[in-house]
């Protein structure tokens, strides 16, 4: 803790001392991987309570419900039992009561670093009923309430209170943004037809984006949040890529050469859209300057080249390639020089991610005939597999801070979306409906 | 003392980082980020067709994140911010009717699938002798468009597989071409695995999604 707040005082004054660029990415990738390494240690907190201040019966739990699975996924805090500790809560008010401050003292005995509570109220306006959600945080450390939030809004978004209170947790105690209010866009079946969805980062409020009637595919995110770009066909018979704008529905062909076009993704900057085309033969890399609408060939190869995915400082791909038989992932850098072969393991690996920290690459590795996820490190020194069993795994994608991934997998039978921690433990199912759920794309954090 | 010198480098190193970084990530500088502009492709800026037009899409910095307050204010939380109600405008109906009409129409013809091996795109001696038959009712039906669709099982990744299935459908297109097919009447395209005859996850359902299949175009 100490040392995340120490680094945001010191940026600003820092920022001037530029030269030595040698060292920079071994070095950004300390700092970044501060909540990542296995020896980080979780800031404890407990849940005191959201009373309920009038208004139905499942208002303060229903938000308690969401902050507790938010902090927990947050994996920045360790969320403790305040009852199995023998501490038991009561309405704190803003926090300033006596009865508080018996309760911080407890609290700050028993170790637990951050103390949060809250009251929620639901009242008939005019027209539509409103919700108010306050939120207090005390902290055992400075041994004071260190503030709170006071947000408004109709009932129907209840859960972003919460997902945006934790999200404020999580930005206090280790200055990101969190994720408690990402989006996972993903591709659903519509009776024969395959169309793009968008629903919450914990599978709530699934939204339809198409209805073509026919297949979308492999959505991918723009920088900013407010685009997808994705395979579409829309007469059936022609492969494009699709761009469209999520507030407004606005949808507009940005490829359409003929041939696949697959697997397109955006560089970090949103300057570059690298993506796969058969239109001069078999399936190679392109990429678009999406400022001059200039198209560059990157791969010339027999073979097929194939699934893209940035570096986060957009200097380099990596992608997938039959040139050796089966499917392999390989490295270039992001105009297509320096090819070199990354996974030498088993005879298919595909559908590659690079973590928003650098530091991992998920892709899809056969084992025993089944299709699980891996992550490699982009010098190929380290592997793991990260999920066993049965069952096609596919369509591995980061969420933002680089602490879980979301995929599909049909290991329950239907295909259906997943999350897992990047070190492969806690999955989580997130789709339930429905009979096919696939491609699943975290957006960036907002 | 340890930890504040070792924040210190982390720190230094960090913003080193940072410099470097916004050196090489050009802003992005747009004109226009016109989204209206978009029917159809702009064919203008580069001389390449096919390219359509592009947003700005430059990262906005906030986040809308206001941090905790000892005194807050009252926040409004709007719903729907993103994700414009989808408008079915009758294309699933109209994609519907013509997806039947064109099942029709093959059915008529009794054009005959091509069936491939786990992971491979070769023709087998069976898959030779439907695709004669279906050359000789191609050839005798001159005006007949088709199109040659590459399909795959469930198992591999959605992306390798539909390369996989354009590489079928090309085996199979170049196939009915040695055969003596005009190359111009026969289109390909791949849907990989994603519009599977069957979903079982068992080798007899397999079997019939690894297919090369062909459809007599209707309309136009």
């Amino acid at each position: 803790m100490t040392r995340i707040k120490l680094i945001s005082a010191w940026f600003g004054g820092i920022l001037l001392l530029a030269g030595a660029v040698g060292i920079l990415e071994s070095g950004a990738a300390d700092v970044f991987l501060e909540v990542t390494r296995s020896d980080f240690q979780k800031i404890s907190l407990g849940i005191a309570g959201i009373q309920n201040g009038g208004g139905p019966d499942w208002l303060g739990g229903r938000i308690e419900e969401v902050l507790k699975k938010d902090v927990k996924r947050s994996l920045v805090f360790d969320l403790v039992d305040l009852p199995s500790l023998g501490i038991t809560t009561s309405d704190m008010g803003n926090g300033t009561g006596t009865g508080s401050k018996a309760l911080f003292k407890q609290v700050a005995e028993k170790g637990v670093s951050v103390l949060v509570w809250g009251k929620a109220v639901m009242k008939e306006a005019q027209k539509d009923a409103d919700v108010n959600m306050e939120g207090f945080v005390y902290d055992s450390g400075s041994d004071e309430v260190v503030g709170g939030k006071r947000y408004a809004g109709s009932p129907s978004v209840v859960r972003l209170m919460a997902h945006r209170f934790v999200d404020e947790l999580v930005f206090r105690y280790t200055g990101e943004p969190g994720i408690a209010r990402t989006k996972i866009a993903y591709v659903a079946q519509q009776g024969s037809a395959r169309e793009l969805f968008v629903m919450d980062y914990d599978g709530y409020d699934a939204r339809q984006l198409t209805a073509d009637g026919f297949l979308n595919l492999m959505p991918q995110w723009s920088p900013d949040r407010r685009f997808l770009v994705f395979t579409a066909y829309r007469d059936r018979n022609t492969q494009n890529i699709d761009m469209i704008e999520l507030a407004t529905g606005k949808r507009w062909t940005l490829i359409s050469l003929g041939g696949l076009n697959i697997t397109p993704s955006l560089s970090p900057d949103g300057n570059f859209l690298a993506f796969a085309s058969s239109h001069e033969g078999n399936s190679e890399l392109y990429r678009l300057d999406t400022r001059t609408k200039a198209i560059q060939r990157l791969t010339v190869n027999p073979s097929g080249d194939l699934s893209p995915s940035w570096s986060p400082n957009g200097r380099e791909l990596v992608f997938v390639s039959d040139r050796g038989g089966g499917p392999q992932l390989f490295l270039m850098g992001s105009d297509g020089t320096n090819v070199r072969r990354l996974t030498f393991d088993g005879d298919y690996n595909a559908a590659p991610a690079w973590s928003p920290r650098g530091n991992w690459i998920a892709y899809v590795c056969r084992t025993h005939r089944e299709y699980k996820l891996c992550v490699i490190t982009p010098d190929g020194q380290k592997r793991m597999q990260l999920t066993t069993g049965p069952g096609v795994d596919d369509s591995p994608s980061w969420s933002p801070d680089g602490r879980h991934l979301v995929f599909s997998s049909t290991v329950d039978g239907k295909s259906h979306i997943y999350m897992i921690d990047a070190d492969g433990k806690d999955i989580e199912r997130l789709t339930f409906q429905g009979t096919h759920n696939s491609a699943p794309s975290w957006s960036p954090a907002s | 003392m340890n930890k504040t010198f070792c924040a210190l480098g982390v720190a230094l190193i960090a913003s080193v980082a940072l410099i470097g970084m916004s050196g090489c990530a050009k802003k992005s500088v747009q004109s226009g980020g016109d989204s209206q502009s978009t029917q159809g492709m702009a064919k203008g800026g580069g001389d390449k067709s096919g390219v359509g037009s592009y947003p700005d899409t430059g990262v906005q910095p906030g986040g809308g994140l206001r941090g905790l307050d000892k005194n807050p204010s009252e926040e409004r939380i709007g719903s729907g911010t993103m994700l414009a109600k989808v408008n079915p405008s009758g294309n699933a109906d109209r994609q519907m009717d013509e997806i039947r009409a064109e099942q029709a129409a093959s059915a008529e013809a009794g054009l005959r699938d091509v069936f491939f091996a786990y992971d491979s795109w070769a023709i087998t001696e069976e898959g030779r002798q439907a695709l004669s038959r279906d050359g000789e009712w191609i050839k005798s039906n001159p005006n007949a468009l088709l199109k040659v669709e590459g399909h795959c099982d469930e198992r591999g990744t959605s992306a390798y597989n539909l390369v996989l299935g354009e590489k079928r459908a090309k085996a199979v297109r170049n196939y009915l071409v040695e055969l003596g097919v005009g190359a111009n009447r026969l289109s390909v395209v791949s849907y990989g695995k994603e519009r599977p005859s069957c979903t079982e996850h068992a080798e007899s359902c397999y079997q019939q999604n690894r297919r090369g299949h062909l459809a007599v175009k209707v309309g136009k």
